[in-house]
This record gives C-alpha cells, structure tokens and sequence, in this order.
C-alpha cells in the first residue's frame, strides 16, 4: 500500500477501499436527522442521514425495518446502529442499518407535534367530519389486541350495560412492529360490515413507545376513511394520540369507550316500568271519567224526567184515543140507527105498496117463502096481504 | 337476526313512548284508549323479555390482513 509505483485497477482500489471501511466500520451507531425519507413499495427505506457538516445515504432493509416501532418522519432525530458497505460498481458508501430509535423522547414528541400539525392542517381534526355515536347500536365493532386487557374490559362493561349487543372483533397488534398497519387493517376490515354502527380503536396504557401506533399516520388515515362512526380509546386518561383527534370521539379508556357506545340496559327497564305505570295511571283516568260522564248523564234533569215525561205523553195520548174512540161509537151507532130505520122504512114502503096491487107473502116458520119448491103443506102457514095478516092452521 | 330483534326493540321502545303520551293526551276515546292500553302492555312485556333474556354475542374476524399485505407488494 506504501508503494507509490504500484498502478492499481479501479476495481483494486475500489475493493480495498471496501475492505477498510467494511472492516473499521461493522458495527457503529451515529446520530443524525432524518431527510429524504423514502418508503419504498419493496419494503425497504432509503434515507439520508445529516447533521451541520455532512450527510451518508442510509437504507434499512424490509425484514429488519418491521422492528422498528415508529414509522421515520424527516426532521426527525435518530440513532441508528449498523455497518458501512460500499458499493463497487457505483464507488460508493452507505450506512446498511440494523436498528434505528428516536434520539429522545422529545424526539417522538417532535415527531408528534409534526404529523399532527400536518393532519391538522389537511382538516382531518374538522369537527364537520365528526359522525354521531349512534344511541342504541345493535354491533359493535373493536380493533384492539385480542389477548389484551382493554378487551376484556370492554367485553365487561357491554356484558353489564347493553347485553343485546354483538360485539364484533378485528384482532391487531396494537404495539412493536407492524402495528400500525395491523389497527388499519382491522378498521378498513370492520368498515366491510356495514351493520356495524360504531367502531372502538384502542388499547390499554402503556409507556409512550407502547403507544406509539396510535401516532402513526396510518392509523389516523384509516380512521379518517372510515364510514363507520369511531371511537378512539388509547391508554389512559392523560394520554393523548393522533388518533384521538382524528376520530369521531375520544374516550379516555377502552372501558370508558364502551360505556360511551353502550346504553344503561336498566334505563330502558324504567322506561318500560314507567310506561306500565303512568300507562295505568291513564287508562283508570279515562275509564274513571268515562264512568262519571255516564252517571252524571243518569243523573240529569233531562234523564231523570225523561220518564215522567213520556208519562204524561202517554196519558194524554191514552186519552184523546179514548175520546176518540168514544166519539166515533157514538157516531157510529147513530148513524147505524138512522140507516136501519130508512132501510126499513124504504122496504115497507116499497112491499106495501107490492102488496096493494094484490099480491101477497107467504110465511113459514116466520121466513118468506120465495118459491113453490120449498112451500111445506104439513106447515102453519101465514099470508101477509096488504091490510091483514092471516093464519093458515096446518091440516 | 340478531340485528332485526334490536331494531324491533327499538321500534316498541318507541311505541310505548308514543302510546304513553296518547294516553295522557284528553281527546282520546275510552275504546281507543283501551285498544292503545293493550298493545302497550303487550309492547312492554315484549321488551321487558328481550332485556331480561339478552345475551352478548362476541365474534372475531378472521385475520386475512397477512394476505392483504403481500398481495400490495
């Protein structure tokens, strides 16, 4: 190497210049910001790492960069651990990283602060994207970790509030590795139910790292897409996430998410109590007032006299039917009086004057005798002539 | 089927409120009254079962997102 006469080939120089940095450079660590941070469709990240003075182009490869729990952001302050490769067809140098952590924690809090002013000023936080939480759901939908606690917790408090629920559960990893597109996956898969009426996201408290998928743009994406009304319940009371604010309402536990969602199964037993007793109530009222309105009819004027009325009515009637009655028999027999004395008068009238021409009646057994037929020779006859009557003896 | 028995509770739930506040209104008749009077109490048992017979049902979906994943890539 000290000989300055030797003459090297490119590609001689280029592998001992890969062989001392490889060898020097296996295993470091180096502060730095991130820039130009690219997620590559193959899985890989490509970034540059800089500070005041320098930059070194970094990649972390697919399998090793689902270890890391946060997804880079540029601006961000890493560490990151790993080895120096260099690249002989190109002549040059990269950083190969193993692991990658925030610098601090007031790096994740940077990292927070920017994506959510970045959402923020998207209008993903608008309160005009905000759905209801529907009253009475009839399905509930939970993306969380099917093992952990908060499920339990909600399964819990919907057994004792609301049990005419079905709960429906897209299992995630809800921290470490992948996380963040597992919660995004179980809320797309529960949007494929739409039966569903409201969606809890959430998971149990933990350190800020634990948490650290609820910050990830990601999550607050799919939450954002969602159609489904959603609740975000991550951690604790104190413990504010991206999600928080992109969702449809933040609830300070997964408990206490579940409460919100569920209605209180013993109000709508008061309400059903309480309709059987005002109910009750109302209908002995109006069969109450429907009774007195008749014995107050009973009891009227009008009601009570109504007999003594008809009373009267059918006396008056009883007697202009007898006078009636009584006039047109008087009337009746008089008139039958005055006809029989004409008709008699009439018939004497006419027989006597028959009678004076020379005729005469013959009577037997105080009838007229019309014909000879019937003239009985063994019988007292009579003859009635015009002056006289005579009696013939029978022989 | 699960769904269609809430929806229906929650129909009753509001016919009971309906009925309540028919009841108490003065122009009702007393044979309509009674009519109303009866569908509530059969109402009100009705929900008074769903309730006291109600029991969570918890289902999980299947994890298809591994596949999801790989399918993108």
């Amino acid at each position: 190497m000290q000989n300055t006469t030797e003459v090297l080939s490119v590609s001689d120089i280029t592998n001992l210049i890969k062989l001392t940095l490889e060898e020097n450079f296996e295993q470091v660590s180096i502060l730095g910001e991130i820039s130009n941070f690219k997620n590559h469709v193959s899985g890989h990240w490509y970034f540059t790492l800089k500070d005041g003075g320098a930059q070194i182009s970094c990649t972390m490869w697919k399998g090793l960069n689902n270890y890391v729990f946060f997804t880079p952001q540029d601006g961000m302050k890493i560490i990151v651990t790993g080895r120096i490769t260099v690249y002989p067809p190109r002549g040059n140098y990269q950083f190969d990283v193993r692991s990658m952590k925030p610098a601090g924690e007031g790096e994740l809090q940077a990292a927070f602060e920017r994506l959510k002013r970045k959402l923020d000023e998207e209008g993903l936080f608008d309160e005009q994207y905000k759905k209801e939480i529907p009253s009475l759901p009839k399905k509930i939908g939970i993306a969380t970790a099917i093992a952990g606690a908060a499920l339990k917790d909600m399964i819990s408090v919907a057994k004792r509030r609301f049990p005419m629920l079905e709960l429906v559960i897209a299992p995630c990893q809800v921290q470490g590795e992948g996380a963040a597109k597992e919660i995004a996956n179980s809320i797309k898969e529960l949007n494929k139910h739409d039966d569903i009426d409201v969606i809890i996201v959430g998971r149990g408290g933990g350190s800020m790292e634990d948490l650290w998928s609820f910050n990830e743009e990601i999550v607050a994406r799919a939450i954002f897409a969602s159609k489904i009304p959603i609740i975000s319940a991550v951690g604790h009371e104190i413990d504010f996430t991206i999600s928080d604010f992109v969702a449809d309402l933040r609830a300070p536990t997964p408990s206490a998410a579940m409460e919100i969602a569920t209605p209180d199964i013993n109000d709508y037993v008061a309400v059903i109590n309480n309709f059987l007793d005002s109910a009750t109530d109302s209908i002995e009222y109006i069969i109450d007032n429907s009774r007195q309105r008749v014995f107050n009819a009973i009891g009227s004027y009008g009601f009570k006299n109504s007999k003594n009325l008809i009373d009267i009515r059918k006396q008056y009637l009883d007697n202009i039917i007898y006078k009636m009655l009584n006039g047109m028999d008087k009337k009746i027999s008089g008139t039958k009086q005055k006809i029989s004395l004409l008709a008699s008068s009439i018939e004497n009238h006419n027989v006597n004057r028959t009678l004076r021409r020379g005729f005469a009646l013959v009577k037997q057994d105080g009838k007229f005798v019309h014909n000879a037929k019937n003239y009985d020779y063994n019988k007292e006859t009579s003859i009635k002539f015009y002056d006289n009557e005579i009696l013939i003896e029978k022989k | 089927m699960k769904s269609k028995t809430t929806n229906s509770f929650e129909k009753n739930i509001e016919k009971l409120e309906k009925i309540s506040n028919l009841l108490e209104s003065e122009d009702i008749g007393l044979e309509e009254a009674i009519q109303y009077y009866e569908e509530g109490i059969e109402l009100s048992q009705t929900c008074l079962k769903t309730l006291n017979e109600a029991e969570l049902k918890v289902t999980e979906l299947k994890k298809k997102l591994e596949e999801t994943d790989s399918k993108i890539k």
